[in-house]
């Protein structure tokens, strides 16, 4: 083995062990010393100390008592940041939606492939909490859940199991609006007459070991009976879908259009899951910004950030920057990075730069990325900020977040080190030992041209997924080869 | 030495055997009701093998120079060294003292009962109740081909087009009739997972696939169960008869294997969670290429064999780096690592040419024989039987030139259930 072979294998195996981490127990108490702290939720700290305890953040400030036995990490120069949460995601799966339109029983953890490179580049790019549902093309998908992007197996990166039922209001491909909302209202109907069948044979059943058969009507009968229903009785196809309108489940409804949103809403509100909403958004519906204002539920605004649309008669197009209407309209949203791993847009932080730049303020920004999206989870007495109490999923960078010559240089999920940059294989391969260095001025000049701000980014960071992308598709080529 | 089985079929015309298969057929779809026989009587119960070595693949390792096997009425009656074993009087006596002789080699996966035509029936993403030994022909010419290579036992599987694809057989590789032939039915449950089922039906993802076919193994294990509760006199209940789920009983009895296609890691790992975790099946993991051998450590976890092939390397794009599939499978701990065909997309008598892939890419000779014999004759429960020589097995042996893993050997002769089957001096194939 030559040593640059033997490089690389000390790499992967060190790559490997970032898989396994999510069994080891994190060192009992850590500080990381020294760093600014953003915290999202409170005020920065031009140069603090969080304390880390058993996974979770026990203390954070400019002095912190730190105990004798902690490890302390030398953060100094460093920026401290919450570990970013990406609240709508397929990437971790094989395909973004079945070809069936109504699929309430499914759930993502059979499909669920942790050995996805997606999840290395979520690490990689500072994302510590991924919440894994089916794409925008169904009716109804199947059951969603959150994870972080460490682990070998579905079970082991999980955080939160069986956490919303995806909808859409907008028509899955090759269908339309009126055929989509049939569907929901047809499967919603189905729900009430299974549920009223089900009462009357339950009431029937508990009629059995009784001497006298009284015939109470069916009304009756389906009142008595409901109250016998144990969740048990639902069969698979069901169960879901009572947890949904029940508020056990939250929902996750995409609408495309402004339109949409109001559907959205009547469907929520006509079958009692109004309460668990949450929007995803197509950039289209900033128009109905004030329907959507209304209802205060958490809004989740879809990759594209701004909404193109040609004025027919002048042939003019009319941009318009999505996050600042939901800003000025003093909405909290969550933004998406992009699918397409390779552009800028797949960077969290380069999506909330961008807002800055068309006027969002900065607070605003970053909460974007963090807080806001671990609140339309459910999750934010958990994780979205560094405060005392939470979850220790910390992103080191090496500068301001939005600043994009800002690398990742550590990730900590549950107070474990999950990433650092020196050992990254993949980077080292990429860009030879100096990773570290950061770009001349006259790059930096160019953020305010979106068009140069990709080149620089594909400078700096060329992907590393389209390679395997391509890759990916030819093992399947291989396998075809393969046959019976 | 005669031949006396080789040279008898040899006496058929091909129409003749044309006919002879066409009247099995008949007779095994008419529940027996034709009997055919190639009357073929085992005069020679008694065969001593004077051998240059004898590899018996046993718990031990044992290893014999110099030795004698005693073969007496189809099974091995005796072996050792030949100082220790006087071979008695009236045994027909085989010289192979420059040969090596090693348990008939045993494969996992074979596709080639019946024709290609019988390979899947795709009605349903599962189609339980489905069994190849509907397929079986005797004395075809992938039997022959197969047992000229020194390969007496496999499973007879449907494809992979589907998600459940029916039950398997396990045959010897020489009989006149099917049952002559059938060691035991069903042999195990087809599964196969993702991949080829994603080809044949367009657009089902693995999420509905996964679900649908626990749902329909969750169907089968309620019928077994509400059996089970019978007859234990646990419910009074007498359940109906269900011929689709009544070949699943010994499925969850853990009487036989479920044998799974699967490769790559996600799949793998949703095969070992499913199968072997959930529902408790004995699995045996067929393929297990790609990056499949990262699910290792969770495979260690569990009591499935591991049948690697025929695809036995994987290159690593993104670390450009080659990985033998058989060879990460044992560095990450998996021993009960055994090597399939696939046949005839490899066909039946290149087994031993896979595990000298596997060699080649990093695997060891010693566990790769073990690949050939013991293991997969594990997998498949039917170690009482065959994959070792041992005192009271069944007489499947191959009469080698060298180490059957060097591609420069050749299997010379062929005896299962003490009959030789192939003869090299008679007639050679290869």
């Amino acid at each position: 083995m030559t040593a640059r072979n033997s490089v690389i294998w000390c790499g992967l195996i060190a790559l490997s062990l970032c898989g396994s981490a999510a069994l080891a127990t994190p060192p009992a108490k850590l500080a990381l010393q020294g760093g600014r702290i953003i915290p999202v939720v409170g005020d920065e700290i031009a140069s603090g100390t969080i304390l880390i305890e058993n996974g979770k953040i026990t203390a954070i400030g400019e002095k912190v008592d730190i105990p004798f036995d902690a490890m302390v990490v030398d953060v100094t120069g460093r920026v401290l940041f919450p570990g970013m949460v990406d609240a709508h995601s397929s990437r971790g799966l094989d395909v973004p939606n079945e070809q069936l339109p109504v699929t309430p029983f499914l759930d993502v953890f059979d499909a669920l492939d942790p050995s996805k490179l997606y999840f290395e580049d979520a690490l990689r790019d500072g994302i510590t909490s991924i919440h894994v549902i089916v794409d925008n093309n169904c009716v109804i998908g199947g059951v969603s859940r959150v994870v972080h992007p460490i682990g070998l197996t579905p079970d082991e990166m999980t955080q939160d199991v069986q956490t919303s039922l995806k909808l859409s209001v907008a028509p899955k491909r090759r269908s339309d609006r009126m055929v989509q909302m049939a569907t929901l209202r047809e499967t919603f109907l189905e729900l009430s007459d299974y549920l009223g069948d089900l009462a009357e044979t339950k009431y029937e059943e508990s009629l059995e070991d009784k001497d006298e058969k009284i015939d109470v009507g069916p009304e009756e009968a389906r009142a008595r009976g409901r109250k016998l229903i144990r969740s048990v009785d639902y069969d698979d196809k069901h169960a879901n879908l009572v947890k949904l309108t029940g508020g056990q489940l939250g929902a996750f409804v995409y609408c495309e259009t402004g339109g949409d949103v109001g559907r959205a809403i009547r469907l929520a509100k006509d079958n009692g899951f109004f309460d668990r909403m949450t929007f995803v958004l197509g950039a289209a519906c900033y128009k109905a910004v004030e329907e959507i204002k209304a209802t205060t539920r958490p809004v989740i605004l879809g990759p594209e950030l701004i909404h193109r649309e040609r004025n027919e008669l002048t042939g003019e197009i009319i941009e318009t920057f999505v996050p600042k209407v939901f800003a000025d309209a003093r909405i909290k949203f969550s933004l998406l990075p992009h699918p397409d791993g390779s552009l800028g847009e797949r960077y969290l932080n380069y999506q909330a730069a961008r807002c800055v730049r068309n006027g969002v303020t900065r607070k605003k920004a970053l909460a974007s990325i963090t807080i806001n999206p671990a609140k339309a989870l459910g999750m934010n007495d958990r994780i979205g900020s560094l405060q005392v109490g939470k979850i220790a999923n910390i992103v080191v960078f090496s500068g301001d977040p939005l600043d994009f010559n800002s690398w990742v240089d550590q990730v900590y999920i549950n107070g474990i080190r999950a990433y650092t940059r020196d050992t990254d294989v993949r980077l080292k391969r990429l860009f030879g030992e100096e990773t570290s260095e950061v770009p001349s001025g006259d790059e930096k000049e160019k953020v305010d041209n979106e068009v140069s701000v990709k080149d620089s980014v594909d400078q700096k960071k060329p992907t590393v997924t389209t390679s395997e992308k391509a890759g990916t598709e030819k093992k399947v080529t291989d396998e075809s080869k393969q046959g019976s | 030495m005669i031949p006396h089985h080789y040279l008898k079929s040899q006496a058929f015309t091909r129409g003749f055997r044309m006919l002879l298969a066409i009247a099995i057929f008949v007779g095994v779809t008419l529940g027996g009701v034709v009997q055919v026989s190639a009357g073929d009587s085992p005069d020679a119960a008694r065969i001593a093998v004077r051998a240059g070595k004898v590899l018996t693949m046993d718990k031990a390792d044992v290893v014999y120079n110099n030795a004698v096997i005693l073969i007496n009425n189809g099974k091995i009656e005796r072996v050792g060294a030949a100082s220790k074993i006087r071979i008695p009087h009236g045994y027909r006596v085989i010289d192979a003292l420059d040969r090596w002789v090693v348990p008939g080699l045993v494969d996992c996966h074979n596709h080639t009962a019946g024709s290609l035509m019988d390979l899947n029936d795709m009605v349903y993403l599962t189609n339980p109740g489905l069994r190849t030994l509907e397929t079986v022909m005797p004395e075809s010419e992938n039997v022959k081909q197969g047992r000229a290579g020194g390969v007496t036992s496999v499973l007879l599987i449907p494809g992979s087009g589907t998600n459940m694809s029916g039950f398997g057989t396990i045959t010897k590789m020489g009989g006149d009739t099917v049952d002559d032939m059938v060691m035991r039915s069903p042999g195990s449950l087809k599964i196969a997972q993702a991949g080829n089922p994603e080809r044949y039906w367009f657009g089902v993802g693995r999420s509905y696939m996964n679900y649908n076919t626990r749902q329909t193994l969750m169907k089968a294990k309620t019928y077994h169960e509400s059996w089970k509760a019978f007859e234990s006199g646990d419910s009074s209940h007498e359940p109906d008869y269900n011929p689709i789920y009544d070949g699943f009983r010994g499925l969850f009895s853990r009487d036989y294997p479920v044998s799974v296609h699967t490769q790559m890691y996600q799949v793998l790992m949703t095969t070992v969670d499913m199968l072997t975790k959930k529902l408790k099946l004995r699995t045996v993991l067929d393929h297990c290429t790609f990056d499949a051998f990262k699910v290792a450590p969770q495979v260690l976890k569990t009591d499935a064999y591991t049948i690697n092939g025929p695809r036995q390397y994987w290159f690593d794009r993104s670390q450009r780096k080659m990985n033998g599939n058989a060879a990460r499978w044992w560095q990450g701990g998996v021993h009960k690592l055994g090597i399939n065909t696939d046949a005839p997309v490899i066909p039946q008598e290149e087994l031993p040419f896979q595990a000298a892939m596997a060699c080649w890419y990093g695997w060891q000779t010693y566990p790769a024989l073990r690949g050939l014999t013991r293991i997969p004759a594990e997998a498949l429960m039917v170690d009482k039987r065959v994959g070792t020589i041992e005192v009271g097995k069944d007489a499947d042996l191959g009469i080698w030139t060298g180490n059957p893993i060097d591609p420069r050997s050749s299997c010379e002769l062929t005896i299962i259930d003490g009959r030789i089957v192939y003869d090299a001096a008679v007639r050679r194939r290869f």
